[in-house]
C-alpha cells in the first residue's frame, strides 16, 4: 500500500476514527493500531504476519531479559542475539532471500527501530517497555514501516499512555504535512524523475552534456522531493493519532560544509549511524586519532551498502565517508578560526558542498559504475544541447529549488494559516491538491525511492 | 456520544474532504480516483518477473529441418529471403569463402550495436564468425558502438547524414563522412584475431595519405589521390594476433567512411549501420545516389535489412502522405544497387508515449505506420518482419516498462540491453526459423 495511494488514505481515514473512538482506553487503542501495523504489512505480503510479530516478541523478551540481567557476558549475549536477528532479518530479506518469493518491502526500517530499543537498554540509555501490546504496536507502527523515519522506539510508547485529545492545531499540521507530501511527492520528484531524469540515468549516452547534467541535477531534487515527501506524509499520518516522529530533512541542499549536510539529510539515518555504529566501531576511546577518520569512512561505507550490495553504494558511501573524514580533519587543522560570513563566501561553500553531493548522487542512482561513469564523462564532454529539456521542466526544477530554501519564517506563516483555517477551508484545500494531482500529475506514483531500501 | 477526547475538527476536515473528493468524482468535474480503487485493499505483489530471454537453440541441420517452426510475423510470400537463406546453406555446409553478409540500417538502437549485435551473435554462433564487419573510425554520437571492438578518434571533422551532412551527399556505407587533416587518427582495438582490416575512403583530388598500422607495425598507406571523386576501397591482411590497429593521416586531407574486419573462415557478417535520428527520408535525401549504389555493391549483401520507422512514427500526415513514396524510393535505390540481394523491411519496435490519463500507452499512428511498410514490402517483393507484433503489438513499451527488469528506457522508445537481447533473438528465430523452413522445402523438392 503506497502512502500516496487512494487505498491508504481510506485506510488511514478508517483508523484515525477507530482509533479516537477507542482512545479512552489504553488497550483498545493500542489494538486498533497494532491491528492497522499487521493490516497494513499483510497488504504488502502475507508473510509479514508471522516475520514481524516473531521478531518483535524476541526483541521484546531480550529487552526484559536485558534490563533484569546485570552479568556483563549474559547482557552482550543478548545484545548480540538482537542484533544477529535484526541484521539477520534486514539481509534474509535484501541481500539473500531464504524465501522462495521476493518480498516487497525491505525491513530495514522496522530492523533498525528494533535495534534502538535493544541496545538502548543495552547501554543502560532506556528501560524497557512495560506493556508487550505497547512494544508490539511501536515496534511494527505503519507510518515508519515503509522508509522511516527511523524512530527510537523508547520515544513512542511513553506517547501511547498520555491520553490527550489531538488539538485543532496539531491535526491542521498533519493534514498540512500530508497535503504537503503528496505535492512533493506527486506533483514535483515524479515529474522530475519521468521528464528528464529517468532518461539521462537509463541512457545517459543519448543525451547531450548539458541535458545530463541537468538530469543530473533533476535527480537531486527528485531524491529531496520523493524522500521528503514521504517523511511528511509519515510524520502527518502519526500526528492524526497523536504520535510524533523525528524529523528527517532540513533544508539539506543549503548546507555549507558536508558535515552539515549529514546534519541536515536524513538525518534519522545519520543519528542511526553515528549513534549505533560509529559509536560503536573499536578504536574511538584509543590515542590514535586515525581511527576517528577510518571509522568515519567504514560507517558510511556500511551505510552505503546498507542502500545495496553494489558497487554504486559503496563508492557513494565511501565518497561521503572520505568526505566526511577530510572535512573533519579541515576543522582540526583550522582550530578555532571560524569560516567567512561574507554572503559570497558561503555561497561558494554551499556550491561547492551541493556539487559534492551530487558527485554522490549520481552513483547513488547509477544503476552500475558504467552508467556512473558515462554520466559523468557526458558532464565533462562540454556537448550542448537542450532539446530533450521542456520548459516544463525547467519550470518544476526551477521551482522545486527555490522552495527548497524558502525561509522558515515563511513556511512557519504558511502552516499557522493553515491550522488557523476553518475545517472546510483545510478540507478543501486537500481536495484541491487531490485534483491538482489528478490534473498535473502522473496517474500512478512511482514507488518511494526509499521504499526499497 | 463522542468520547471526550474526539478530535473534532480534525474529523471534520477529514470527513468533508472525502465528501469533496466524492462529489468530484460523482459530477465528474475531476476524476481524483475511482472509488473501486479506494476500496481495494487486495495485498500488492511485485510487478511480474520477467523472464529471461532464452537463447536459441540450434540443432543439427538435419534434426531442424524436420520440426520447422511457423513465424507468423515473418512475411515471405514471394520467397525473397531465397538468396539468404540459399547463402546461409552455403555458409552452414562450409563451403570455402562462404561468406553470407548482412546489411542492416536502421535508428538509434542500431547506433549503439543493439539488437544487431544480439542477431550477429547468435547469427555467428551458429553458422560461423567470418567477423565484425563495418565499424565507424569514430564516434559521432557518444553511444555509438560496435560491440567487440573498441573504437577512439580524434582530430576528425564528421559529418553524419543526420546531423550536419556531407555537401556532396557522400556518407559512405555508414552515413558517415570523416575528414581528418594531417595528424587527425584513429585506434581501434579488437576483442579477437581477424584476417583482414579494408579501410573505405573517398578518392578525390588533391586527396593525402593515411598510414596504417596493426600492433606497431606498418600495413602501408591509402593514397586518397584519384582523377576524380569515388569510392576507395584498400585492404590489408592483419598479422596473427594483432588487435590494435591505428590509422593516422599521414598527409591530409583524408576522408574515410569506416572500416571492414572480416575472417578467413565462412561464417556470417553482419553490418550494424545505424544513424542517430535515422529515417527513409534520410537516405532518399542526403545520401548521394551513386555513391551509396557502388557502395552496396561493393559489399555483395545476401540481405539488406531496412529497419527505419521509429523516427517517423510520430508525423501522422507525413506517414500518410510522403513515407510510402519514400520507403519505395530506399527500396528502388537498394534493389538497383544490388538486385540479387534479399530486402527485408523490419519494423520498428513498439513506442509508447504517456496518453491523456498519463498511462504509457502506444503512439497511435505507429500501428498504421507498421502496416505501410508491410503493405509496401508486398507490393516490391520484399520481406517483412513485424517487430511491433513479434514483441507483443500495442502495449508492450508499457509492459516492458513495468517489468523486472526493465527493458526499455524511461524515454518508452530505446530498449535497455534485456530489451534489445529480446528483439534480437525474436529477429534470430524468424530468420533461423524462415531459413529451416525454406531448407525443408528445397530439400523435399529434391528429393521428388
Amino acid at each position: 500500500m503506497l502512502l500516496t495511494s487512494a487505498a491508504y488514505f481510506t485506510f488511514l481515514a478508517a483508523v484515525f476514527f477507530a482509533y479516537w473512538l477507542a482512545a479512552r482506553y489504553r488497550l483498545g487503542a493500542l489494538a486498533v493500531v497494532l491491528f492497522a501495523n499487521y493490516f497494513f504489512y499483510a497488504r504488502w505480503d502475507l508473510a509479514y504476519l508471522a516475520i514481524i510479530p516473531l521478531a518483535s516478541t524476541c526483541d521484546f523478551f531480550i529487552g526484559q531479559a536485558l534490563h533484569a540481567s546485570t552479568k556483563p557476558g549474559l547482557r552482550r549475549l543478548l545484545v548480540a542475539l538482537s542484533i544477529m536477528l535484526n541484521i539477520g532479518l534486514i539481509a534474509s530479506v535484501k541481500y539473500l532471500p531464504v524465501l522462495p518469493w521476493v518480498l516487497p518491502l525491505a525491513l530495514s526500517f522496522y530492523g533498525f527501530q528494533s535495534l534502538t530499543y535493544t541496545i538502548d537498554i543495552y547501554r543502560r540509555d532506556a528501560k524497557p517497555a512495560e506493556s508487550y501490546l505497547a512494544y508490539l504496536a511501536s515496534a511494527s507502527f505503519f507510518p515508519t514501516t515503509v522508509a522511516g523515519p527511523i524512530t527510537r522506539l523508547s520515544t513512542l510508547w511513553p506517547q501511547w499512555s498520555k491520553r490527550e485529545m489531538l488539538s485543532a492545531e496539531n491535526g491542521g499540521k498533519a493534514l498540512f504535512l500530508i497535503g504537503l507530501g503528496l505535492v512533493k511527492k506527486l506533483l514535483i520528484a515524479d515529474f522530475l524523475a519521468e521528464s528528464l531524469v529517468n532518461r539521462v540515468f537509463d541512457l545517459p549516452k543519448l543525451y547531450s552534456g548539458a541535458e545530463v547534467l541537468a538530469g543530473a541535477y533533476g535527480y537531486a531534487l527528485q531524491l529531496y522531493y520523493d524522500f521528503s515527501g514521504y517523511t511528511d506524509i509519515a510524520l502527518g499520518s502519526a500526528l492524526l493519532l497523536g504520535i510524533t516522529l523525528p524529523p528527517n530533512f532540513n533544508r539539506p541542499y543549503a548546507a555549507l560544509n558536508i558535515s552539515d549536510f549529514w546534519r541536515r539529510w536524513h538525518m534519522s539515518f545519520s543519528h542511526w549511524l553515528r549513534d549505533y555504529l560509529y559509536f560503536s566501531l573499536p578504536g574511538l576511546r584509543s590515542r590514535w586519532k586515525v581511527f576517528a577518520y577510518v571509522n568515519l569512512v567504514i560507517t558510511m561505507m556500511l551505510g552505503g551498502l546498507w542502500h545495496g550490495a553494489g558497487w554504486t553504494f559503496l563508492v557513494w558511501g565511501a565518497w561521503h565517508g572520505v568526505g566526511l573524514a577530510m572535512h573533519r580533519g579541515w576543522q582540526t587543522l583550522r582550530g578555532k578560526r571560524t569560516p567567512s560570513p561574507a554572503p559570497a563566501a558561503r555561497l561558494a561553500r554551499g556550491l561547492l558542498t551541493f556539487h559534492f553531493v551530487l558527485i554522490g548522487w549520481i552513483f547513488f542512482r547509477a544503476a552500475n559504475l558504467d552508467t556512473a561513469r558515462d554520466i559523468l564523462y557526458q558532464i565533462t564532454s562540454g556537448t550542448i544541447s537542450f532539446a530533450n529539456i521542456t520548459p516544463a521542466f525547467m519550470l518544476v526544477a526551477i521551482f522545486a529549488a527555490a522552495a527548497h530554501f524558502v525561509p522558515k519564517s515563511w513556511y512557519d506563516g504558511g502552516l499557522r494559516l493553515y491550522c488557523q483555517s476553518p475545517y472546510y477551508a483545510q478540507a478543501a484545500a486537500i481536495a484541491a491538491v487531490i485534483v491538482a494531482i489528478r490534473y498535473a500529475g502522473g496517474a500512478s506514483a512511482a514507488p518511494f525511492i526509499y521504499s526499497r531500501f | 456520544m463522542l468520547p471526550p477526547i474526539w478530535p473534532r475538527k480534525a474529523s471534520l476536515a477529514i470527513l468533508t474532504c472525502g465528501a469533496l473528493v466524492l462529489l468530484l468524482e460523482a459530477t465528474k468535474l475531476a476524476r481524483p480516483f475511482t472509488p473501486a480503487e479506494a476500496l481495494d485493499f487486495r495485498p500488492r505483489y511485485m510487478p511480474a518477473l520477467e523472464p529471461p530471454t532464452p537463447i536459441p537453440v540450434f540443432t543439427s541441420p538435419s534434426a531442424a529441418s524436420r520440426r520447422p517452426i511457423l513465424e507468423p510475423n515473418l512475411i515471405d510470400p514471394h520467397d525473397n529471403l531465397r538468396t539468404f537463406y540459399l547463402a546461409l546453406w552455403r555458409t552452414e555446409v562450409g563451403a570455402p569463402g562462404a561468406i553470407t553478409r548482412v546489411l542492416h540500417y536502421g535508428d538509434s538502437p542500431v547506433t549503439a550495436d543493439s539488437i544487431t549485435a544480439d542477431v550477429r551473435s547468435l547469427l555467428q554462433q551458429h553458422f560461423g564468425d567470418a567477423g565484425h564487419g563495418f565499424v565507424l573510425i569514430a564516434k559521432p554520437w557518444a553511444w555509438y558502438g560496435h560491440r567487440g571492438v573498441d573504437v577512439q578518434g580524434k582530430g576528425w571533422h564528421i559529418a553524419a547524414a543526420t546531423q550536419t551532412r556531407a555537401r556532396d551527399g557522400f556518407h559512405g556505407l555508414g552515413g558517415v563522412s570523416f575528414e581528418g587533416d594531417t595528424g587527425a587518427s584513429s585506434r581501434l582495438i579488437l576483442g579477437e584475431d581477424h584476417a583482414k582490416i579494408e579501410i573505405q575512403y573517398l578518392r578525390q583530388p588533391g586527396g593525402g595519405v593515411l598510414t596504417v598500422e596493426a600492433a606497431g607495425q606498418t600495413l602501408g598507406a591509402v593514397e586518397s589521390d584519384g582523377p576524380a571523386k569515388e569510392p576507395g576501397f584498400q585492404t590489408f591482411p592483419l598479422p596473427a594476433g594483432a588487435r590494435t590497429i591505428q590509422l593516422s593521416v599521414e598527409r591530409g586531407p583524408v576522408r574515410l567512411f569506416g572500416v571492414s574486419f572480416e575472417r578467413n573462415t565462412p561464417g556470417v557478417i553482419y553490418n550494424s549501420l545505424g544513424l542517430n535520428g535515422g529515417q527513409v527520408q534520410v537516405v532518399v535525401r542526403y545520401f548521394d545516389k551513386p555513391q551509396w549504389a557502388e557502395e552496396l555493391e561493393h559489399e555483395h549483401p545476401d540481405l539488406v535489412v531496412i529497419n527505419y520507422g521509429t523516427n517517423e512514427s510520430i508525423y501522422a500526415e507525413y506517414i500518410e502522405r510522403s513515407y510510402p513514396g519514400e520507403l519505395r524510393q530506399v527500396i528502388e535505390r537498394v534493389k538497383a544497387a544490388v538486385p540479387g540481394a534479399s530486402v527485408l523491411i523490419m519494423s520498428p519496435m513498439d513506442r509508447g508515449q504517456r496518453d491523456a490519463n498519463s498511462r504509457i500507452s502506444t503512439v497511435p499512428t505507429l500501428p498504421r505506420l507498421v502496416e505501410i511498410q508491410r503493405q509496401t514490402a508486398l507490393e516490391m517483393n520484399c520481406a517483412f518482419f513485424n517487430t511491433f507484433q513479434a514483441m507483443g503489438g500495442e502495449g508492450t513499451m508499457a509492459r516492458w516498462y513495468d517489468s523486472q527488469p526493465r527493458l526499455v528506457s524511461a524515454d518508452f522508445t530505446h530498449p535497455l540491453p534485456a530489451g534489445a537481447r529480446k528483439v534480437g533473438v525474436l529477429l534470430d528465430q524468424a530468420l533461423e526459423s524462415g531459413y529451416r523452413q525454406f531448407k525443408a522445402r528445397e530439400q523435399r523438392r529434391t528429393h521428388q
